[in-house]
């Protein structure tokens, strides 16, 4: 039990911050999880110091009363005594840890009390597990998150099992997922029976773990509320006592300025930009424009880019692509002049002794207008004072004045609002609002409340991508509330992989390793035995020199020497080579295989968005440029490079002066070669960006010329294609531009070494510092060598380009696989179940919260305008994706228990697009059911009223049904994949759309096949057509992606307005279509 | 940020105490002293290589390798060459003397940084029965290494929007008021961070008074002794020869 006795604080020492508070009697019981809340300044943050210890025992200040827990008086035991006792979390994730590495951290409280090495590898073991900690042990701490950061802090205290766990403003500084993160550690904490002491701003993530929130006003404690009843108050309310909303869901837009985006000149423009670091691609958009005037939010996940790319648009990070302010293209200086970053850590930007003169520095604006700046941002009064003196509120308002002062046009803020309390938050989108006039605000932001508080546009980034750009109208302000309120599903980041490309290569090879180092071998034998050569033409020259007669007889020895060794390097290079393919080749096929498994895993919608386009691509050439690794890069290069040290070393042997003078040139060659590669790799981003938009819109191009030609359109896509084309060469250009000087020149260095050597040597000669037979044999190594070290480089030039294609390659599949169990079907029966799904795609919600069950042997009819998610439900039983929220179930089991298999013995699922594979139709329809005998398939087509026109086709049932089908019209498609449904007998069967090809001729037979494969089966049924639902026994309406009504036709037509609507639509429809099915029926075909 | 100045043992088939490791810098440097022959040098340093190689770093320690072989080679030439100028054989055989005796210190410090954590670092100091107050501003020192990279970092980018550039000219010209800017924001930020990290570390338990636990395990394992006979017998060795041999000049 904790007790506060009548106590008051309040700070005295040099480390005073805060107000204190006064008369303090609280009595908190174990197992309590209590919330301090109160605006900034109201003592909160003191009571957790008070509860700590850390005040007075660190604070120092005056102490009246007495802070107990259990029998320990606080304020009076010692810090490290407390410490057994009371576990503390602090606010800034950076600052409180003490070790560098996580594991360390995590016992750093343990060590402290003097635990023995077992009891605290048992306790280690416990909070691993516990708090889901596996992939954060034994990393560095400098290469964690924030909100990885603050995990470890929870786990550390965690690992000391104090009874007490105090947290202050544990969220401030965290994003969406790490506080959904931290909310799950602190439930189980709960869980565990510890009492629980929070002082924070952020009240929603805490509503269903606290018990009580004590508002503190002024230092005291004003009133104590339950979680009803503050959730039960207005925003109006909350905001009168200065506290953030309790839930997201029940934000609302404040009723701002209106979105003024019709400004001609965006504030921002960037084209094909793209952002390398370390070899990594962190950024890859293609187009941006940010309205001037605006203020835009900029959302998404930590790591996804967020911070590297309002770096790049203001200039002060590199990266490749072309950005301009306010219709300007300008370069990294000019942008840094014209635009400003407010900081998180706001102390770093400030320079000078008082507030005036930061404003002033460097700026152009006198003192006056300082001064009238100073005063519109309520900073007239501190203006003498040093800036490390004012509030961290009042630093962020000095920095926005210097960049008012220097005219600045576009400011950025990383995280303004962390940790400021909601006057504070709201103080600062009014600020922002009023100079929205003449400025662009462009803000990173974890913080709902501060985006529908003033923002005009949300900028969504995830993966260095642009995952959407939109104003925050009625729809932007649910997609916003969406982001934040969705769950992330990791709960850790991976970890990163500190390996380069050769390290990386050489493990995919696996056990074909070995021959890789063995053509490594013979390869080296093969270098040798090309320089060996030489040194018999030198033992010749020699003799020559020597004044001996050559004879052929005399030279035997020495032909036989190059003879020897010229089939020697045959040979060996020869198998070197291919003992090196053969483990290329090797690898391809293992690669292959595993990118294939991992595409089966993934849900169907991402190898959509991927393209059919990138995933050939991936397939074939991206896989293959292993191999040129494998091949040739590995082996060869590196045999060469030894070689040709050894060579050297042999040079400087013969002579040293020659060699030294050999190596100079060698580094000019290497330093440009260096070079060479870091240019192209910095530009690899942007080339091959444009070589992807390419492939992309040949894929269009050509998938699209029929709607093209039919619609006149001609011109207009082939200016897109046009585009990429140039766009391509330019970017090709460009990076043979930056490249090829250095090229040659480490070309012209290398293979030319005997030239610059010769006359120096040809001095030396002369001069008698060394004989003219050493001088030749000198010459002659240096002939060597050029070759191989130019072969070499060739091979290393290739390094950036392969490297990045197998970045591409690591990362395209990359994703989370569909959430697969490996159970059986084991429902009791076939009824679907949706309760509470949501699912989004490309972060914006198409299922808002869909509960429904469809019996089953009953028809279920899904009805809706087109985009309300029909299809998307569908599509979610067949399990195409995983949901975001929410289960579906089929007889009471989920279906992400089981594996698609086995989902797939229970549900046939008929989509829009057929696709026949390029096999006879007999084989078609065995799609369905690969066992089944050719009269079984036969009695299937029959039943699906195939048989007809099967016959009629030239070979019958064996006729090859062509790429796609495309001798056969929609209805008859439609017919073949009923057939299929009812050849594999599935008890639920979902059709979407499946009298879409409906025409006068084939309708009977349609709906007599449709009558057949739902036969005593479950069925749901999207359908267009009204009339051919009216009779299923429960009509779901879709509105938007949530169920408008749900019941059967009598009773919608009479209660539902939408229904009506619909019902009305389709009669008028539906006559029309009669006169016109001669067209529609070509159409269709 | 790449932190390459921590070490790490993950992938060491050998893992030394880090003292033996200290031992081995304290052994190099008396052999340093103490040898006077190129071939004592050179097996104690393959000795040196093969403990790097040993420890996890097998590529680094093949570097080193090479690195040594060809600058033993370059001076075996300049020693045989003929013709050559004097003062150039005299200069280069001085480097490559210093570079021979210099290298073993050098690499075992390499190998006590590279292959050493931080946390067996400080365990290792308190298995020393080093007093806290030793062994604390250690941890700080290395805690706050990555710390100050990230100011400087933001300092630097604070700097751009204001128009204060870091090219030489402009230190050159302003050098005083450069080391200002770059200081004051850098202090001020480190100052906070300083404060925040004292106050978490006294809540939870760091005290100079207790008498502290080590989580890590610190021990003289049969390998850190086969190591220690080694590398001393080797310098006791090279320093009874090394005296011989000054006898038989000084007769």
């Amino acid at each position: 039990m904790i007790r506060f006795d009548s106590v008051s604080f309040h700070y005295g020492g040099e480390r005073g911050t805060g107000e204190g508070v006064d008369n303090i009697d609280l009595t908190i019981k174990d197992g309590e999880a209590v919330v301090l809340c109160g605006a900034s300044g109201c003592g909160k943050t003191t009571l957790t110091r008070l509860l700590n210890g850390l005040a007075p025992h660190f604070y120092e200040g005056e102490l009246e009363g007495s802070v107990w827990i259990n029998d320990l008086c606080v304020s009076s035991a010692e810090l490290s005594e407390t410490s057994r006792y009371v576990g503390s979390v602090f606010q800034n994730p950076k600052s409180q840890f003490f070790n560098i590495d996580t594991t360390g951290e995590l016992v750093f409280g343990c060590e402290n009390q003097g635990l023995s090495r077992e009891k605290i590898k048992e306790r280690l073991v416990r909070t691993e597990k516990d708090m889901k900690l596996t992939n954060l042990m034994g990393r560095n701490i400098f290469e964690l998150s924030g909100g990885e950061k603050q995990q470890i802090a929870c786990g550390s205290v965690y690992t000391a099992d104090p009874v007490v766990f105090v947290l202050d403003e544990p969220s401030s500084n965290l994003d969406r997922k790490a506080i959904n993160r931290l909310h799950d550690m602190l439930k189980k904490i709960k869980a565990d029976g510890k009492t629980i002491i929070f002082s924070e701003h952020r009240l929603y993530y805490l509503m269903d773990i606290a018990d009580r929130f004590v508002y503190l006003d002024d230092g005291m404690i004003a009133d104590i509320f339950s979680p009803a009843e503050l959730s039960g108050m207005s925003d109006d309310e909350l905001a009168g006592k200065g506290l953030r909303c309790t839930d997201i869901t029940r934000l609302k837009k404040s009723s701002g300025k209106a979105v003024s985006a019709n400004s001609t000149v965006p504030a921002v423009e960037t084209v094909d930009l793209s952002c390398t670091k370390g070899g990594e691609q962190i950024l890859d958009i293609e187009r941006l424009r940010l309205p001037a005037n605006g203020i835009i939010a900029v959302i998404g996940d930590n790591g996804s880019g967020k911070s590297t790319l309002t770096e790049a648009l203001c200039g002060v990070s590199a990266a490749d692509g072309n950005i301009a302010l306010n219709g300007v293209y300008l370069n990294e200086k000019e942008r840094a002049a014209k635009s400003f970053m407010v900081m998180q850590d706001v102390n770093r930007q400030l320079f000078s002794e008082s507030v005036i003169e930061e404003v002033v520095l460097n700026s152009s604006a006198d003192r006056t207008k300082a001064e009238n700046i100073l005063d519109k941002l309520g900073l007239k009064n501190v203006m003498k004072r040093h800036p490390s003196s004012l509030s961290g509120g009042q630093k962020q308002r000095v920095a926005i004045a210097s960049a008012l002062c220097a005219g600045k046009e576009i400011i950025f803020y990383d995280e303004p609002t962390s940790g400021l309390d909601r006057g504070g938050m709201e103080r600062f989108g009014e600020l922002l609002g009023d100079m929205s006039e003449d400025m662009t605000s462009v803000i990173i932001t974890h913080d709902p409340e501060l985006i529908l508080k003033c923002c005009t546009h949300v900028l969504h980034i995830e993966n260095g991508r642009v995952l959407g750009f939109y104003p925050l109208d009625d729809e932007g302000v649910q997609r916003v509330k969406w982001y934040f309120l969705s769950d992330s599903e990791e709960n850790t980041s991976k970890r990163r992989k500190k390996q380069g490309t050769i390290g990386r290569i050489l493990g995919y090879a696996g056990d074909k390793k070995k021959y890789v180092f063995c053509a490594m071998a013979l390869m080296i034998a093969g270098a040798f035995c090309s320089a060996v050569p030489y040194l018999g033409i030198y033992s010749l020259l020699g003799k020559l020199f020597g004044g001996e007669n050559i004879t052929l007889a005399g030279s035997v020895s020495e032909i036989g020497i190059v003879l020897i060794s010229g089939i020697l390097y045959a040979l060996t290079y020869t198998s070197g080579l291919q003992l090196s393919h053969r483990a290329a080749y090797h690898t391809l096929e293992n690669i292959r295989i595993s990118l294939q498994e991992k595409l089966d895993m993934q849900p169907i919608g991402n190898i959509h968005d991927m393209g059919i386009g990138a995933v050939k691509k991936l397939f074939n050439e991206d896989v293959e440029s292993v191999e040129v690794m494998l091949a040739h890069v590995i082996p060869e290069g590196a045999s060469n490079i030894f070689v040709g040290l050894v060579i050297l070393l042999i040079y400087i042997g013969v002579d040293w002066q020659m060699a030294l003078f050999s190596v100079v040139i060698l580094l000019f060659g290497f330093g440009a070669s260096r070079q060479m590669y870091d240019v192209g790799m910095d530009r690899m981003g942007t080339y091959f960006a444009s070589s992807k938009r390419l492939n992309n819109s040949i894929i269009e191009y050509v998938a699209g010329m029929e709607a093209v030609r039919i619609f006149n359109r001609s011109a207009e896509s082939g200016e897109r294609f046009e585009g990429a084309v140039y766009n391509y060469r330019d970017f090709g250009l460009a990076w043979y531009k930056v490249c090829w000087p250095w090229m040659s020149l480490y070309g012209s260095l290398f293979a030319n070494i005997t030239l610059y050597s010769m006359p120096l040597g040809a001095l030396l000669v002369i001069l008698g510092h060394i004989t003219l037979s050493r001088y030749i044999l000198a010459l002659c190594l240096s002939f060597a060598l050029g070759p191989l070290l130019v072969h070499a480089l060739a091979l290393i030039g290739t390094l950036p380009r392969v490297n990045y294609k197998i970045q591409s390659l690591e990362k395209a599949l990359d994703t989370h696989p569909l959430k697969c169990g490996s159970d059986t079907f084991t429902g009791k029966d076939h009824t679907i179940r949706f309760d509470n799904v949501r699912f989004a795609y490309r972060g914006d919600e198409v299922l808002k919260g869909v509960s429904f069950t469809a019996k089953e042997g009953e028809m279920t009819a899904l009805v809706g305008e087109s985009g309300s998610g029909k299809s998307t439900i569908a599509r979610l039983i067949a399990h195409y994706y995983d949901t975001n929220t929410g289960t579906i179930s089929i007889g009471g089991q989920n279906i992400d228990s089981m594996p698609l298999g086995c989902l797939g013995n229970e549900v046939s699922y008929v989509s829009q697009e057929l696709f026949l594979f390029n096999k006879s139709i007999m084989d078609n329809i065995r799609v369905g059911r690969p066992g089944a005998s050719d009269d079984e398939v036969k009695a299937a087509a029959k039943k699906a009223g195939c048989d007809d026109f099967i016959n009629e086709l030239e070979n019958g049932y064996d006729t090859v049904a062509g790429a796609s089908g495309n001798k056969l019209s929609g209805g008859q498609k439609q017919r073949i994949a009923f057939a299929r449904v009812l050849l594999k007998d599935a008890p639920i069967v979902v059709l979407d759309e499946a009298t879409a090809f409906i025409d006068p001729d084939n309708e009977k037979k349609m709906n007599d096949a449709i009558e057949e494969i739902t036969r005593n089966k479950t069925v749901i049924v999207i359908a267009h057509k009204m009339s051919s639902i009216a009779k299923a026994d429960k009509i779901i309406v879709m509105d938007n992606g949530r169920i408008a009504a749900q019941g059967t036709h009598d009773i919608l037509y009479r209660e539902c307005s939408e229904y009506r609507k619909l019902w009305n639509a389709d009669k008028i429809s539906s006559c029309w279509s009669l006169k016109g099915s001669e067209k529609n029926a070509s159409y269709g075909a | 940020m790449e932190l390459t100045f921590y070490g790490e043992d993950n992938k060491g088939i050998l893992k030394f105490d880090p003292r033996t490791k200290f031992l081995l810098f304290i052994a190099s440097g008396l052999m340093s002293l103490s040898s006077y022959s190129d071939s004592g040098a050179a097996v104690y340093t393959v000795v040196l290589l093969a403990v790097y190689a040993l420890c996890g770093k097998p590529l680094s320690a093949l570097k080193s390798a090479l690195i040594f072989g060809a600058v033993m080679y370059l001076r075996a030439v300049l020693q045989n060459s003929q013709g050559a100028p004097p003062m150039i054989v005299l200069l280069v055989t001085a480097l490559t003397t210093v570079f021979m005796f210099g290298f073993p210190s050098v690499l075992s410090i390499v190998i006590l940084v590279r292959t050493t954590r931080i946390s067996h670092f400080l365990s290792a100091f308190q298995a020393m029965h080093l007093p806290i107050r030793m062994i604390v501003p250690f941890a700080v020192f290395f805690r706050f290494l990555p710390t100050v990279a990230e100011e400087w970092n933001g300092v630097r980018k604070a700097m751009a929007f204001r128009g204060m550039t870091l090219s030489p000219a402009e230190v050159i010209r302003h050098p005083l008021r450069t080391v200002e800017y770059v200081l004051i924001p850098m202090l001020f930020s480190s100052m906070a961070v300083m404060e925040e990290l004292a106050a978490a570390s006294m809540a939870r338990g760091m005290d100079a008074d207790t008498k502290r636990s080590s989580y890590e395990e610190v021990r003289l394992k049969a390998a850190d002794y086969v190591l220690i006979v080694l590398v001393f017998g080797m310098t006791v060795f090279a320093f009874i020869m090394g005296y011989s041999v000054k006898g038989g000049m000084n007769v």
